[in-house]
């Protein structure tokens, strides 16, 4: 029997093999040193996440694995996201690591880089099995990372939560996965797109096993971001886990999902939305997911006296959001997505590195304990509130172009004919953004506008400190010159085969 | 009423049978046991339906190795049924469960309706027909190590993080770990640790 391999170039997969490996280093390194070396192995892991940058940036265009491995500019821009992400949850974890996590750093930060391999990974994947199996590299790390301090109840209640809820939500997507493959007889997505299209010309007609697909795929997915109603365990994860994992957890595990959610139903499922596909239009089910997304998450995050709790409940509303760039269903959509995800990266990685130095110093994640922290700590102060006011979406920060690219992309497809559902979604977006600056603008209250002056004072720690003065550059900076981000951003849909607008 | 279709509805029958007893008693050894059953009967529909690889690999890897590390965790742990498993579930919890039950029911009918005489025959085609050595294990390997080389890869990756996570979550502090996690505590003296408790 001839043997016939896809083509294989590992060079394009030269970014995933270098962090995996790297990964390994870092753990041995941590065993080798017999784990006396405190910071040592978090610059360790920050050095390898910037040269994998920079291997990612000499990579190029082109297939890995035949067309299982692809790397277009979507999953370029995605790999950018991941990396950047867990540079800044890496920097922030150094108090962490020095004061609460004795043992296991070298494992700590290792999950962390295994986690990112596998978001990578999920990004290149152009086919079902690989889809899921990224995703499934992307969680497990981050059930063990949620439950690192053994001796807490609730960071061990909390990586247990999600590890149940992770397996049961990947069930039900390989559930969903497998109907599709039934349907369709491949795996691979775009032949999988050829196949539904044929299937629905001829016949007009699939039947229910899609919506069951569908259903599933949505269920399974959303649990991942986190939608209603699959969201009870966000806040009770973030309180528990580790601040630095939950900030991890709330950008990378997030992007990882919508990636994969952008290319399963965006991309794959790409013929089965708008009024003619109806009941198997994927679109209206998702909107629905998104605005009770945005309702929930914006009313019940006010009502939070824990800082961690509410910017997880933020983190629902925000996934709310970019779900509207998902449904528009247009390049112009998901470009909005992917610079939505970007700018979204800045302001919460920044905000949770505020939170995280806090933490570090206070022992306390109440909102009520920020009380004049303005007076003792104002440089903070003031990083905090940019932060939180581009996660409200306020000019002119990176934030406010972000909600609006996405709203813009959803009213330019609810203008065409059959998408007036857009409004409904768009709508619910901009009355709840209201309500989210309330409570954003709770903490900036009680930083500034207390009587008595905060008894801590807060300072950062290098790595701490570069991260939150990445994430003010990149709220400010792409705030008000985002053309580069957007130039990029643009060319992220060119492999979805939409028609240019 | 052929000898096929005879064992294709005993197998079928021990398979849901299993499933389900599996869930309903309270004894966590005799659900592991009955587990053990409705995965033997679904062996036997795999080899009914020519995956005789897949049917030969549920017996050896799940019945023969899992289920048998299953057994001994539930032996070594020594739950008993009744107080060991803790309440019953509230009634909001049951309801969802059942709904969630029920649709799934639902689900699985339309299917089964749709593919024994609607539109969905016809989605089938898109198969491709089945060669001759389908299921056997030159057939699977060959898959396996060519054009699923790729995610057979990636597979290993995720048992190394498993192993490694597993290690992490499982292992006990040594005594020099303990002591140096004392002294930091003591060092900062106040407050993160205190919540921690």
């Amino acid at each position: 029997m001839e043997v016939q391999l896809p083509e294989v170039s590992l060079r394009m997969m030269a970014p995933e093999l270098f962090l995996f490996v790297w990964a390994l280093v870092v753990i041995t390194f941590d065993v080798v040193t017999k784990r006396a070396q405190g910071e040592s192995v978090g610059y360790l892991t920050m050095v390898g996440i910037a040269i994998t940058g920079g291997i990612l940036a000499i990579t190029g265009e082109g297939p890995g694995f035949g067309n299982m491995f692809y790397n277009d500019p979507m999953a370029i821009f995605f790999k950018i996201i991941f990396l950047g992400a867990a540079f800044m949850a890496v920097g922030s974890s150094f108090g962490l690591t020095k004061q609460k996590i004795v043992n296991h750093r070298g494992e700590f930060f290792g999950l962390m880089l295994l986690s990112t391999v596998g978001m990578m990974f999920l990004a290149s994947a152009n086919e079902l099995l690989t889809i899921w199996i990224g995703l499934e590299l992307t969680t497990i790390p981050l059930f063990v990372l949620a439950a690192f301090f053994k001796d807490n109840k609730l960071s061990v209640e909390s990586g247990l939560k999600y590890f149940i809820v992770g397996a049961f939500s990947s069930a039900v997507m390989v559930y969903g996965l497998s109907f599709l493959y039934g349907l369709t007889g491949t795996t691979d997505l775009l032949q999988m797109k050829l196949n539904l299209a044929t299937v629905h010309l001829t016949f007009r007609n699939i039947g229910v096993i899609l919506i069951a697909a569908i259903t599933m795929l949505i269920a399974g997915i959303g649990f991942k971001l986190g939608l209603p109603p699959f969201h009870q365990w966000v806040p009770d994860v973030y309180e528990g886990a580790p601040t630095p994992v939950a900030a991890f957890l709330s950008i990378g595990s997030k992007a990882a999902g919508l990636a994969a959610f952008a290319k399963i139903f965006v991309n794959g499922l790409s013929a089965f939305h708008g009024v003619e596909m109806a009941p198997n239009d994927w679109g209206k089910l998702a909107g629905i997911v998104a605005i009770a997304a945005l309702i929930l998450g914006n009313t019940v995050a006010i009502r939070q006296t824990n800082i961690k709790r509410m910017l997880g409940y933020s983190s629902i509303a925000q996934a709310g959001y970019i779900m509207i760039g998902m449904v528009a269903q247009s390049a112009l959509g998901l470009s909005a997505v992917a610079f939505y995800i970007f700018a979204y990266m800045f302001a919460n990685m920044g905000a949770f590195a505020v939170v995280t130095a806090f933490e570090d110093k206070t022992g306390s994640c109440e909102i009520k304990s920020y009380a004049g922290l303005a007076k003792t700590s104002p440089m903070l102060s003031i990083c905090m509130t940019i932060f939180l006011l581009s996660l409200a979406g306020i000019p002119p920060l990176a934030g406010f172009l972000a909600k609006y690219f996405v709203f813009a992309a959803a009213i330019k497809q609810a203008s065409l004919e059959g998408g007036q559902w857009l409004y409904w979604v768009v709508g619910a977006g901009l009355i709840t953004a209201v309500f989210s600056l309330y409570y954003y603008a709770n903490v900036i209250k009680q930083m500034y506008f207390s009587k008595d002056d905060s008894p801590y004072r807060v300072g950062l720690q290098a790595p701490a400190m570069l991260v939150v003065l990445i994430g003010l550059a990149g709220v400010l900076v792409f705030g008000l010159y985002p053309e580069p981000v957007l130039r990029f951003a643009g060319e992220v849909p060119s492999m979805f085969g939409f028609v240019s607008p | 009423m052929t000898l096929d279709v005879a064992i294709f509805f005993i197998s079928a029958i021990v398979a849901v049978f299993g499933a389900t007893m599996m869930i309903t008693v309270r004894n966590p050894v005799a659900s592991v046991l009955y587990l053990l059953v409705s995965f033997a009967a679904q062996a036997v529909l795999f080899i009914q339906l020519g995956a005789l690889f897949l049917g030969v690999v549920l017996i050896i890897v799940y019945v023969g190795a899992i289920l048998v590390l299953f057994l001994f965790v539930v032996m070594l742990l020594n739950l008993r049924g009744g107080e060991d498993l803790g309440q019953p579930s509230r009634p909001m919890s049951r309801f969802s469960k059942y709904l969630i039950g029920a649709l799934l029911l639902v689900e699985l009918v339309f299917v089964i309706r749709g593919s024994a005489g609607g539109t969905d025959q016809t989605v089938t085609g898109m198969m491709g027909p089945v060669v001759e050595t389908f299921g056997s294990v030159q057939d699977v390997g060959m898959l396996l190590f060519t054009t699923y080389l790729y995610p057979f890869e990636l597979t290993g990756v995720l048992l190394l993080v498993a192993i490694v996570g597993a290690v992490v979550i499982a292992k006990r502090e040594t005594e020099r770990e303990a002591a140096q996690k004392k002294q930091l505590v003591e060092e900062r003296g106040h407050s993160s640790e205190e919540k921690v408790s």
